[in-house]
């Protein structure tokens, strides 16, 4: 296997702990960079987006059937 | 490299050092499943960018 031979330079109680903290570190720091410097992922975060939504839609639909019905909105 | 049995200062002969190897490919093939699987799930049941 490549580079299978790196384990008799580097002791794997040194190597594989390494290993995982950068895994883990870079993992952190791409997720946490997305959520600081792009407006759709704490959205995403924030979670409840379908239900404001469905929420919005009904009111909107209200305000627009209230448009409609009252006379003194025509021209 | 010629003796396979040559102790390395890491404690491990050339067979051993390839074992360690296979298991941590395949921690990090099985990880990398997981972690496609759960940004597939996440993008499914709540996608972002949309």
């Amino acid at each position: 296997m490549i580079y299978g031979k790196i384990w008799l330079v580097v002791k794997p109680s040194v190597g594989v702990p390494l290993l995982l903290s950068a895994v883990a570190v870079s993992s952190f720091a791409v997720h946490y960079a997305l959520l600081t410097h792009t407006t759709w992922l704490p959205k995403y975060y924030e979670g409840g987006a379908k239900a404001q939504k469905a929420a919005a839609l009904p009111s909107e639909q209200a305000a627009t059937l209230a448009l409609v019905e009252q006379p003194s909105a025509k021209p | 490299m010629a003796d396979p049995n040559k102790v390395w200062p890491t404690g491990l002969t050339e067979a051993e050092s390839e074992e360690v190897h296979r298991h941590i490919i395949q921690g990090t093939q099985i990880f990398g499943m997981i972690a496609a699987l759960a940004h597939l799930l996440a993008y499914i049941y709540s996608p972002w960018l949309k």
